[in-house]
């Protein structure tokens, strides 16, 4: 069996506070093997983004909290490596999008410009021209037909959907290793999103990278993962490929989640009594006597 | 920017704050030009023709030596332009630097940096100004230092706003996230959302620092004579009022147009640029 691309094994974090140590994540293992897509699903507040900021090393508060376990990426431990070796990594071997597009692109630099940055960061000496050329043909993947015009463009001038696609030609760019992907596009209308989702599963599948899918939507989920985690309370409560899953899950809170799905059921929509009469009836308030 | 100038052309406010402008601008470049009397700047006495109301060619009327008022108005708005650039360009960047990083790194760098500002606010602006003036010699080099010493913290306390609140964008994790350094982050993300509200609040200062260097020179504390200076001119005239009313209304007047004309602008460019403050 060959090296995972990311292998996280009991990893922890507690945050300190005046009660003493509160735990969040109590000892999350995953693994990611190259070219998969994993996904990581829970609530709010579940711990998914958390474990994503661990695993590129962004943790603001990091100072007041307590990691253990072990993040290994292709094999080498992370926490064996400086702030530079991390940053390095960051943007070049990892990536990652998320869910809002539009504000994730800077309103004072062109598309362009961004990309050159973004180009950059895995080859210093490359020019503008060979930027925009290599831009171009990253658009073009996808799925932008001009690309010219949107590398010229400002995130404000061009829509959300628009935006998301830019940010995942960004993210693949430097063709990484590893994709993390956190609710991307939930600030997009549903068919947009799924447009996006779509087109970038074609190319994480063409260029054989991992990635890491969190989100709470389980529909996505079943169309884009290989493998699902689910996540509650900071715990890997269930893990398994996306469709023996979804089929038969074991765990209670998976089939709580499941079950949280809204279907159409094709029973026809409850019957409602929409005489006018009856909407204009005064407003009735609840615990006051009038 | 081609959007900018067209919604400030259409507002007629913001067009007369442009000519104002424009006007107290010609006046201190072209002062040699404009002036009827150069040599008036200086120290020149003509007893036969002091302190005479507006008439030709005294359009302004003269002062207690004799000097054309016009002439020494045009040449003290030089001096007033001059200092609230000086004032500004030192001003400004210590000010915005200092909310960066206050604002972006927060933590004790944040609190260091935060009090210090706060100290410098607490003091009324002319009292710190006047008590620097006091304690050095009144030149104008001096006068450039005291403003500048009171204006900087709003800058700060501006700046710093800006960034605790654009630091929660999404590009600023986006670039954090492409491994950018944190100057880079800083300076090359940050600071240009920045510029709307600096550029804002500077042509708003304008008007303030000349008002303010004014106040100073009321009080004796700015420019010394016989160099002009609009604060000083309508200091000295303030005694012959009302009957010699040109000495200090025309100063006076000249003040009003300048700070008007800055005020205009600068609320017009806040309108605009949708810059908060």
């Amino acid at each position: 069996m060959s090296i995972p691309t990311l292998d996280i094994a009991d990893l922890r974090l507690a945050f300190r506070s005046h009660r003493g140590l509160s735990e969040v994540l109590h000892g999350i293992s995953l693994t990611i093997e190259t070219g998969e897509t994993v996904a990581l699903v829970g609530e709010s507040g579940s711990g998914k983004s958390v474990t994503a900021r661990l695993i590129l090393g962004l943790l603001q508060e990091l100072k007041n909290a307590r990691v253990t376990g072990r993040i290994s990426f292709n094999g080498e431990d992370l926490s064996g490596f400086s702030d530079t070796e991390r940053r390095k990594l960051r943007g070049t071997a990892i990536s990652m999008i998320f869910q809002d597009p539009t504000s994730a692109l800077n309103p004072t630099y062109t598309i362009g410009t961004l990309f050159h940055e973004v180009l950059r960061r895995a080859d210093p000496k490359i020019g503008w021209a060979a930027a925009i050329a290599e831009a171009e043909d990253a658009l073009r993947e996808v799925a932008i037909a001009e690309p010219g015009r949107v590398l010229n463009s400002y995130a404000f001038q061009l829509s959300g959907g628009m935006n998301q696609r830019v940010l995942i030609a960004m993210a693949l760019a430097n063709r990484p290793k590893l994709l993390i992907a956190d609710e991307p596009g939930t600030a997009l209308d549903v068919t947009v999103q799924a447009q996006t989702l779509k087109l970038m599963a074609e190319l994480v599948e063409k260029h054989h990278t991992s990635v890491l899918f969190i989100s709470h939507n389980l529909g996505v989920v079943r169309e884009v993962a290989d493998r699902v985690y689910v996540i509650y309370r900071g715990n890997i409560v269930e893990s398994g490929p996306t469709r023996e899953l979804f089929d038969n899950p074991q765990h209670p809170y998976t089939q709580a989640l499941l079950a949280a799905v809204p279907r159409i059921t094709g029973g026809g929509i409850p019957e409602i009594d929409d005489d006018p009469a009856r909407f204009s009836a005064p407003l009735v308030a609840h615990g006051e006597s009038a | 920017m081609r959007r900018t100038l067209y919604i400030l052309l259409r507002n007629p406010l913001s067009v007369l704050g442009i000519v104002l402008i424009a006007l107290v601008v010609l006046c201190a470049l072209f002062a040699d030009f404009i002036a009827p009397f150069p040599s008036h700047v200086g120290a020149v006495v003509d007893f036969s023709n002091f302190n005479q109301p507006p008439h030709w060619p005294n359009i302004m009327g003269t002062d207690l030596v004799g000097r054309d008022l016009f002439s020494r108005i045009v040449f003290a708005y030089r001096i007033s332009l001059l200092l609230a650039a000086v004032v500004l360009v030192i001003a400004v960047p210590i000010g915005v630097v200092m909310g960066l990083v206050a604002g972006y790194f927060g933590g004790w760098v944040e609190y260091v940096l935060m009090r210090i500002t706060d100290v410098f606010l607490s003091i009324p602006p002319l009292v710190l100004a006047m008590s620097i003036m006091g304690v050095l010699e009144p030149t104008l080099t001096n006068g450039m230092l005291a403003v500048t010493a009171m204006w900087w913290p709003w800058y700060t306390r501006l700046i710093y706003n800006i960034t605790r609140a654009e630091k929660e964008e999404g590009y600023v994790l986006a670039a954090e996230i492409v491994g950018a350094s944190k100057l880079h982050i800083i300076f090359r993300e940050i600071l240009p959302n920045c510029i709307p509200a600096i550029i804002t609040k500077m042509t708003l200062d304008c008007g303030f620092v000349i008002l303010i260097a004014s106040s100073l020179s009321f009080l004796g504390l700015g420019v010394q004579p016989p160099t002009p200076d609009l604060g000083s001119m309508v200091a000295e005239g303030a005694n012959y009022l009302p009957d010699s009313w040109w000495l200090s209304v025309f100063p006076g007047a000249a003040i009003l147009l300048a700070v008007f004309g800055f005020n205009l602008l600068g609320d017009a460019l806040r309108d605009v640029l949708g810059s908060e403050e």
